[in-house]
């Protein structure tokens, strides 16, 4: 996986350059905006991670003329500004997520996963199974070995998130967006304390249990060995 | 500030002035025509006076010239002359007994008080009988006699008749015409004035770009569209700047953050970390966290109170997402031994941010989680308040000093100055920012015990 990094803060870019080349991906890194237009332009990247204020040409300018190319190519904005509506016209912008600095690192790393992964996902699924546990997105019935398990719609739609992510680590922040469609960190335990309610519904009295928590980063939901 | 719009054309200044000019109008008509009645009938009267007066006169001095008989034998002539176009003519003896004339009976009991009386007689005229008002003069003749001069007043009758029609009409038809061009008159003006007032609320609602319409008639609403606009033209331009240094602000603080966390992030991921050193470094990256949210907060506050207006607004169902966030709460609450609870009125609309006003709702729903001790409750309420929406999110926790509620409900600005740094003291001036960025009032009140936070919002009708 190849992603193109666009951020013109030398010092940060040169750690976030060195993790994600630790986690397995392959990076470029672009320090201007125009140098990082005409490399995104040259199509050979599958991410591209960029700075929402660069100076001359900036971030948002970059995924326009990157749309208009007509390039798919998932974008990710990061930025310093971050009020409620500077989101949302990143996104109404073309892009696809968007993280507010300062960042964790594992919060940057889960993201671009997921928006690799969602790229790659064909189709709509009508069940989501994973081991034992099973999803019927048509009926919405979810069943653990063949026995039925009664959640709350809310908790319904946490564990669609989560297994359709299946493997993929998910942050608690992408839990309040994804699931609650909140942008903002409350400050209490709130999705630790509805994944422990999801937990105890789903994985209680199994001996594999299916969720599990990624210190210092979220959760994720697999079958393990 | 509340938007207050006319309910209908009734509500509006330019219907109540057209009202009241179809009353002036009226009125004006009403005293012109009334006047012209009054003094035209006058001079008819004394036309009439003077007419009657000469033939007393004339009268007279056949009496003085050929006494009694000569009276009698004119007014004989008289009435066959002039009979048929209306005269009176009457001689009596002292004792009122007709010695001549074309009256029947003397119309009074004696002698008349008035100096013009005025009665009424029948005459019958071949085929047709009829009551006519006449208007008279009398004179006492020196002999004794009475001599009574007549006019018949019908055709006078009439006139006042068709006078007064022609009033009616005349009143009728210019209420009709000043109605229409007054309701033509208000109906444009509260078209020009609705016009600036949509475009106020569209500005008001974040689309700063947009402008008063000007019509190129050079007339005051072109003016006034023409200055409006100017003031807008000023305040974009602010609310430009002030983004942009608010941008850069928040630049400078958020890059030297994020390069900490970076860094601090790339110490943890090195393989086989002590934990003498793994475990200060998380510590320190938790407190970079709490830093994080802190300027999170204040950057939102500054936003908040700079008076810049929202961006991105749309109907929010409040009862709905109070309903959300209860339930998210819920579990964390019960962790705590707390029990929390909802209750809303179904679909009640404001006009806002739903990220903001969910920060909002779970500022003051984490400063009770925060307070509260176990067994404690905390209620959430959504109400309708007439054209008010009200939010409550109450608790019986130990409460706070009138002072600190007071506080709460201020300005970043005033509050700021006294140094009221904790935590909780901004989660709650960041709701009071919130507040006021959305034309809301906040108090916290004395719940006896613990805290009542109230927040009105302005409702949106459904459907609207």
């Amino acid at each position: 996986m190849h992603i193109l990094l666009i951020e013109d803060d030398v010092e940060a870019a040169k750690f976030l350059v060195k993790g994600l080349r630790e986690s397995g991906y392959a990076v470029d890194h672009a320090a201007a905006g125009r140098e990082g237009l005409e490399r995104a332009l040259a199509g050979k990247f599958d991410l591209i991670v960029t700075d929402r204020m660069l100076p001359k040409i900036d971030g948002l300018e970059i995924i326009r003329q990157l749309r208009t190319a007509g390039l798919a190519v998932p974008v990710l904005v990061l930025s310093a500004l971050g009020s409620v509506d500077d989101r949302i016209r990143g996104l109404k912008a073309g892009g696809d997520d968007y993280l507010t600095k300062p960042f964790a690192f594992d919060e940057l790393l889960a993201r671009i996963e997921a928006l690799l992964r969602r790229h790659a996902r064909a189709g709509e699924p009508s069940r989501l199974q994973v081991a034992d546990l099973e999803f019927d997105l048509l009926s919405r019935r979810v069943t653990r070995a063949g026995r039925e398990i009664d959640l709350t719609v809310r908790e319904q739609k946490l564990l669609e998130f989560l297994m359709r992510r299946t493997g993929q680590v998910v942050t608690r922040m992408m839990l309040l967006e994804g699931v609650w469609d909140l942008h903002f960190d409350p400050q209490s335990n709130v999705v630790d304390v509805h994944i422990s309610r999801l937990r105890q519904a789903v994985d209680r009295g199994s001996d594999r249990p299916l969720i599990h928590t990624v210190r210092g980063a979220g959760y994720v939901l697999r079958e393990e060995p | 500030m509340r938007w207050l719009r006319p309910r209908g054309l009734f509500q509006t200044t330019a219907f109540r002035m057209s009202m009241g000019y179809t009353l002036l109008v009226t009125l004006a008509v009403g005293v012109t025509l009334g006047t012209t009645y009054l003094l035209t009938q006058r001079i008819l009267r004394d036309n009439i006076d003077l007419i009657i007066n000469t033939e007393l006169n004339s009268l007279q001095d056949q009496y003085v010239l050929r006494g009694i008989r000569g009276v009698s034998a004119e007014i004989n002539v008289r009435i066959d002359s002039w009979g048929r176009i209306g005269s009176v003519y009457m001689l009596v003896s002292p004792s009122f007994k007709r010695i001549a004339g074309n009256v029947t009976n003397w119309p009074f009991d004696g002698a008349p008080r008035e100096r013009w009386p005025e009665f009424r007689i029948e005459s019958i005229e071949p085929g047709q009988r009829s009551v006519h008002p006449v208007r008279a003069a009398v004179r006492h003749l020196p002999n004794g006699d009475w001599l009574l001069v007549g006019t018949d007043m019908s055709q006078d009758e009439r006139y006042a008749q068709a006078f007064q029609t022609a009033t009616l009409w005349g009143m009728g038809l210019s209420i009709l015409v000043a109605a229409i061009a007054g309701f033509a008159f208000s109906f444009r003006l509260s078209r020009r004035v609705g016009a600036v007032t949509d475009t106020c609320v569209r500005i008001m609602s974040g689309d700063l770009a947009r402008r008063l319409p000007v019509a190129g008639s050079h007339d005051e609403f072109d003016a006034l569209a023409v200055s409006v606009n100017r003031v807008l033209d000023r305040l974009e331009e602010q609310t430009r700047t002030l983004r942009a240094t608010f941008d850069s602000v928040a630049h400078d603080l958020r890059a030297p953050l994020q390069r900490l966390r970076t860094r601090m992030d790339a110490v943890l991921r090195l393989p086989d970390l002590q934990p003498l050193v793994r475990e200060p470094v998380e510590s320190a990256l938790r407190e970079v966290d709490r830093l994080q949210r802190t300027l999170a907060t204040l950057l939102q506050i500054a936003l908040a109170e700079s008076g810049a207006p929202l961006a991105s607004v749309s109907a929010v169902n409040l009862s709905d997402l109070v309903g959300e966030l209860a339930e998210l709460f819920e579990p964390v609450a019960r962790e705590r031994g707390l029990r929390l609870s909802a209750q809303m009125q179904p679909a009640l609309q404001v006009e806002g941010n739903r990220q903001l006003l969910a920060q909002l709702i779970s500022n003051l729903v984490e400063n009770a989680l925060k307070f509260v001790p176990a067994g404690g409750r905390i209620e959430l309420g959504v109400q309708r308040h007439g054209a008010r929406v009200r939010l409550t999110v109450s608790d019986n926790g130990p409460g706070m000093a009138p002072e600190q509620r007071r506080q709460a409900g201020q300005p970043f600005v005033r509050v700021g100055a006294q140094g009221s740094g904790s935590g909780g003291g901004l989660g709650l001036l960041l709701v009071g920012a919130i507040a006021r960025l959305h034309r809301a009032e906040f108090v916290l009140e004395d719940n006896q015990p613990g805290v009542r936070a109230l927040v009105d919002l302005p409702l949106i009708e459904a459907g609207v």
